[in-house]
């Protein structure tokens, strides 16, 4: 079965991409993550964890790709009686050769403690990761409204 | 900045490398500098700790006991705590305190303990 | 039917017996005159269940649902029998376990040489699938049209309408003349229809087998209504593209709704557990009842909460109204002391009594450095005693209230 959200009902924010090239982007990915959470009604502690899992996902795009090869999509996303907010992590980099290793606590490159990826899995709702060496990584994680 | 014997830093809005870099040449360079005993490092304003930020508190606890003083966190926010649980950060080896003044006084009565024997890693 | 055809019946080693034997999906009994079975067959045992030593003798109200049987329907059906020679009927027949099965059944009566009634045949006939079917063919029209919460209707592959229900006009305003052999689209929104989303939907119901999706819908007055659709294609027995059924509901009234619900169950949950402040800079947070992780999430966010709000240093988490700690419950107790520790706030387990103390050893959970005690008097002293060694010599930090 598809499903297919079509439109959000005018009360409902549009999709906002923020680049992710430089150490700005942190706050841009922060701060809309945040606008957005509050506007589909998360609760303070929803909220910090999905802008927390955002910022840690842009840090991991700022390290790992060469610059200007990323972008995060942000926006509000409805499902029956709740709403909630989608972000989708896009980068051109080198992509994760074994994703179950990254996947793992404590998987490390270039000295991070690597706690990035399966930390911010913990944090939201839904979370879903594509990646292959040459061919970048798409994260897309979701939160939503209790 | 002082705060009685202790040292204040205060870390606010977006930390990059090179910020960090720069508060970590300042703390390491003032206690030093002042013999200040403590360092309380004030997290109050900042609503993300995410890994990274985390990693930069406990490498800037390391290098202050390396020193020969104690440190203290302070001000971490409810939804920040909950976070860092989740993240899996305990810093269970750290003091913690709501703010500034009551880290002052455990970092007091820590040293104080560690002065009578009490074991230094029970820090509240 | 002669005496001898019953004796051919009964007897073992006939061809007849052994035909009676291969038929397995009807069941032929064989009844004496005062309704008792005298024969019994593979076919009937598998129907009813009954082997032929545990029912042969018994009365053939045995088969009949207990109502029945209560108002004589088995009499009245072998009389039916006697007076007609033959006698058919459906109902429900009763199997060993109590099951029953909706059946096809024939009574014929059989004579003797005078005449007289000596015996009955019952045959029986499993007939439960054949009247499910039936059922769903009847009344799939008529289920679909009652519908009143929900629209529900076809439309061909051409995108006009074929088919209207109640739901549907309550949900619209529009009657059944008004749309049917309109287009679909009469139901979207100009940019909907503008972007394709008629089409792309139809296609991808056509490719998946169904649709779910959301979006808004306009009524005959012009207003909007947001929905929730389903899509299916329809086929015929050769696969073949027939036509779509779309069955959509109003999801604007159900969100208020919900939003509403939840903030009534989010109060009633913070009237129901209430963080006490005790002492100066001592809390204790009674928790009550099961702790799933939505109840504990948002225990442990009021706790934090109030630890920043009054300042406290300690924090007492009484478990004597939970009913019992297994290692979630344990999970959740210890990732609240983890948070709260975090702001500087040490935590002490109250209420535990002696069974927990042993769950808690047995289940392998390690409370680390958490200080436990079983009763709320005991905690409370020393979480006194820990604000008292905090406050330091010197601070005049010591203000109780």
């Amino acid at each position: 079965m598809t499903t297919l959200s079509e439109g959000p009902p005018a009360s409902l924010l549009a999709a906002a991409t923020v680049t992710i090239g430089g150490e700005d982007a942190l706050l841009q990915v922060r701060s809309t993550v945040r606008a957005y959470a509050r506007h589909a009604g998360l609760d303070l502690t929803a909220t910090t964890k999905v802008v927390t899992a955002g910022s840690e996902l842009t840090r991991n795009i700022l390290r790992h790709s060469t610059a200007g090869q990323g972008a995060a999509s942000i926006e509000e996303v409805v499902s029956g009686p709740r709403t909630g907010v989608r972000a989708v992590f896009t980068d051109r980099g080198p992509g994760i050769a074994d994703l179950d290793q990254a996947m793992r606590n404590g998987f490390s490159t270039a000295g991070s403690l690597g706690l990035g990826l399966p930390g911010s899995r913990r944090l939201v709702d839904e979370f879903s990761i594509d990646s292959a060496p040459g061919l970048g990584t798409r994260v897309v994680i979701c939160q939503w409204n209790r | 900045m002082r705060m009685g014997p202790d040292l204040l830093v205060t870390l606010q809005g977006d930390l990059d490398d090179l910020t960090v870099e720069s508060i970590e040449r300042q703390v390491t360079s003032e206690i030093a500098r002042t013999g200040a005993h403590g360092a309380l490092i004030d997290v109050s304003s900042l609503d993300v700790v995410d890994s990274f930020v985390a990693r930069v508190l406990a490498r800037l606890v390391r290098m202050v006991r390396l020193l020969g003083a104690d440190a203290a966190i302070v001000g971490i926010r409810p939804a920040v705590a909950i976070t860092l649980v989740e993240l899996g950060v305990s810093m269970a080896d750290v003091t913690t305190a709501l703010n500034a003044e009551q880290g002052m006084t455990r970092l007091r009565r820590l040293r104080a303990g560690t002065s009578a024997g009490i074991r230094h890693d029970d820090p509240q | 039917m002669a005496d001898d055809a019953v004796a051919v019946v009964e007897d073992p080693d006939s061809r007849y017996r052994q035909i009676m034997d291969a038929i397995t999906d009807y069941a032929v009994i064989g009844l004496d005159a005062a309704s008792a079975v005298r024969s019994w067959h593979a076919g009937a045992e598998q129907l009813t269940q009954y082997p032929a030593e545990e029912i042969t003798g018994r009365s053939v109200a045995v088969f009949y649902p207990a109502e029945d049987a209560a108002r004589g329907l088995p009499e009245t059906d072998l009389r039916a029998g006697a007076a007609a020679g033959r006698h058919e009927t459906t109902g429900w027949l009763v199997r060993r376990d109590g099951t029953q099965f909706w059946a096809s059944v024939v009574f014929t009566a059989v004579r003797d040489r005078a005449g007289k009634v000596n015996g009955y045949v019952m045959t029986a006939r499993d007939l439960t699938r054949w009247r499910e079917q039936e059922l769903t063919l009847r009344s799939v029209e008529q289920m679909v049209d009652s519908i009143a919460d929900f629209e529900v209707f076809r439309f061909g592959p051409d995108g006009r309408v074929r088919s209207w229900n109640q739901g549907a006009q309550r949900l619209t305003g529009y009657t059944p003349d008004e749309v049917i052999g309109q287009h679909v689209s009469m139901f979207y929104t100009e940019e909907d229809v503008r972007a394709g989303l008629l089409e792309r939907e139809m296609t991808a119901a056509a490719r998946d087998g169904s649709l779910e999706g959301e979006g808004w819908r306009l009524r005959k007055d012009g207003t909007r209504f947001w929905a929730n659709v389903v899509l299916s294609p329809i086929r015929d027995d050769q696969g073949e593209l027939t036509g779509y059924v779309k069955v959509a509901r109003d999801l604007t009234e159900r969100r208020e709704q919900d939003r509403l619900v939840r903030q009534q169950r989010d109060e009633i949950l913070e009237l129901s557990t209430p963080v006490i402040q005790v002492w100066d800079r001592v809390l204790i947070l009674p928790l009550i009842g099961t702790l799933d992780s939505g109840r504990a999430a948002r225990l442990t966010e009021s706790l934090l909460h109030r630890i920043a709000a009054d300042q406290a240093e300690v924090v007492i988490l009484d478990i004597s109204g939970v009913p019992s700690i297994d290692t979630g419950v344990a999970q959740h107790l210890l990732e609240t002391v983890a948070a709260a520790r975090l702001m500087g706030t040490v935590s002490i387990l109250s209420g535990v009594r002696p069974d927990t103390a042993q769950s808690i050893v047995h289940l392998g959970i390690e409370l680390g450095s958490l200080r436990s005690r079983t009763s709320l008097k005991d905690a409370l002293q020393l979480a006194l005693g820990l604000v008292e060694a905090r406050s330091g010599a010197g601070n005049g930090a010591g203000a109780r209230a």
